[in-house]
């Protein structure tokens, strides 16, 4: 099959599928596969249906990714902020290989934005201040939500406030004894020191995005972040998990003095407790950066293993060798910090 | 370890080989050229000084071992030959053993609170990741 069949073939599934869906006759129009991560495929399309045209975002499972996620969680996160929180409505829902071979789901499209590189310099320019305020009173408001009442709730463990750290740790800890194709003693040595100096228990249990950094939001170029997206490592936890990664220095666009590239960490972090309702205390961020370094590596490492073993997806590559190269600085450099400062 | 030279060339030469789909034309297309630009230039970075950086890293840890394995009983049988093969895959092989025979060190010191080889340790680690890490330059965000 040629590659403009396929093409064609993947906008008739498309359309096959949405009619069905809708039981009425839809027109899939200008389908195009944008950069959105390597943990799902992204395209953009129009889908016409009774004269009316609405912009969708198709976001199909990898045949390999970066990380290994589940779409219902991710769909269900978005169920559970859109209306609350700029966040896109998801609409269909597809858990098996169905008619686009692999699993899937559709969601509007927020037209209008952008999303920076995190290899971009000053990213938001004039407006990153504002764009810094509406990112961390966001995330204090995703902090403040009770995820009793929340959609995500059916598919996610709560974890009990005492073990979030415990849970997380042990997650990513398996990811890097699964994947690692060398030894890693830097990350080795921060995974034992994250346990033997653990953090406080969390002050409550929290949805926390998983991934909530510059480059996964959309903003307007006029201080106004238009859509939070991809949701896909969502969970229950401590809502410092997110805090910490999002002033991780990887995101911080070359700019030591402002996190992900917007203002600094003291006024996000006062900012986060007005919105959020909750503390942050100092030693408890401490644990959490540090362990966003080993999520980092354990993330890096299954891109890198990946990639190696015979992909050609360029962001695996990339990731497993730039940001994993990153991230072991970033951690060797914290983790000797923190004994300085009396880590056992 | 972080996917090789020839592994990182040859995905850019298998993801530029292979004819794009229509509806990977435009901004994933666009993406696709700057990451195989951005991989090109991570390897003119590592081919400046890969084997310079592995067998300054195989002696650090070598020498680490030498001193203070004795101690905690840490000590390779073939007591960490120096290397001869200059190639990256005998350097990376050798670094491995040696990361292995280190990271048993760490745990043995760290068990015993020995405090100062501990630091020594971490600062180790320290400058092998400042000597691997890729240092690229910002660019503009693609219109």
């Amino acid at each position: 099959m040629s590659s403009a069949a396929l093409g064609q073939a993947l906008g008739d599934k498309l359309e096959r599928y949405l009619s069905r869906q809708w039981g009425e006759r839809v027109a899939v129009r200008e389908l195009s596969r944008i950069p959105g991560g390597a943990s799902r495929e992204t395209y953009r399309f129009d889908a016409e249906v009774g004269g009316k045209v609405r912009g969708m975002i198709l976001r199909r499972d990898p045949v390999v990714g970066l990380i290994d996620t589940d779409r219902q969680t991710e769909y269900l996160a978005y169920q559970s902020f859109h209306g609350v929180l700029p966040v896109p409505e998801p609409l269909l829902l597809e858990t098996k290989d169905s008619e686009l071979e692999r699993p899937f789901f559709i969601m509007s499209r927020v037209d209008g934005g952008m999303v920076p590189s995190v290899m971009n310099l000053h990213p938001y320019g004039e407006q990153a201040s504002a764009i810094g305020r509406e990112l961390f009173t966001i995330l204090g408001r995703i902090a403040r939500c009770d995820p009793a009442e929340l959609p995500i709730r059916t598919c996610v463990e709560a974890p009990s406030p005492a073990d979030c750290w415990r849970e997380a740790l042990d997650g990513w800890q398996q990811v890097i004894e699964r994947d690692e194709r060398h030894p890693q003693p830097i990350v080795r040595a921060a995974i034992r020191r994250l346990r033997r100096n653990p953090p406080k228990p969390a002050q409550k249990i929290s949805v926390v995005h998983g991934d909530y950094r510059s480059g996964n939001f959309l903003h307007d170029g006029r201080g106004h972040i238009l859509a939070v997206l991809d949701w896909e490592m969502a969970h229950l936890g401590d809502a410092v998990e997110d805090l910490a990664w999002c002033f991780d220095p990887l995101w911080n666009h070359f700019d030591d003095s402002r996190v992900a590239g917007t203002i600094s960490e003291t006024e996000a972090i006062a900012i986060w407790e007005r919105e959020s309702g909750l503390h942050v205390d100092p030693s408890t961020l401490a644990w959490w950066k540090l362990f966003s370094a080993v999520k980092g590596c354990a993330i890096w490492t299954t891109s890198g293993k990946e990639f190696v073993a015979g992909g050609s997806d360029l962001v695996l590559g990339f990731a497993g060798t730039y940001s994993a190269r990153r991230h072991d600085r970033i951690m060797a450099d914290l983790l000797a910090r923190l004994v300085e400062e009396g880590w056992s | 370890m972080t996917p090789t030279m020839t592994d990182l060339l040859n995905g850019c030469i298998l993801s530029l080989a292979t004819p794009p789909r229509p509806e990977d034309a435009g901004p994933f297309a666009v993406a696709r050229f700057r990451l195989a630009a951005m991989i090109n230039k991570l390897v003119a970075l590592e081919y400046a000084d890969a084997a310079a950086i592995r067998l300054w890293e195989n002696d650090a840890l070598r020498a680490l071992i030498a001193e203070y394995g004795s101690r905690y009983g840490v000590q390779p049988d073939d007591g960490g030959p120096a290397d001869r093969d200059y190639s990256l895959p005998a350097l990376d092989a050798s670094n491995a053993r040696l990361r292995l025979w280190v990271i048993r060190l760490h745990e043995a010191v760290e068990r015993a609170g020995d405090a100062a080889l501990d630091r020594k340790i971490l600062d180790l680690y320290r400058e092998m990741a400042r000597r691997r890490e890729l240092h690229l330059p910002p660019f503009k965000p693609i219109t």
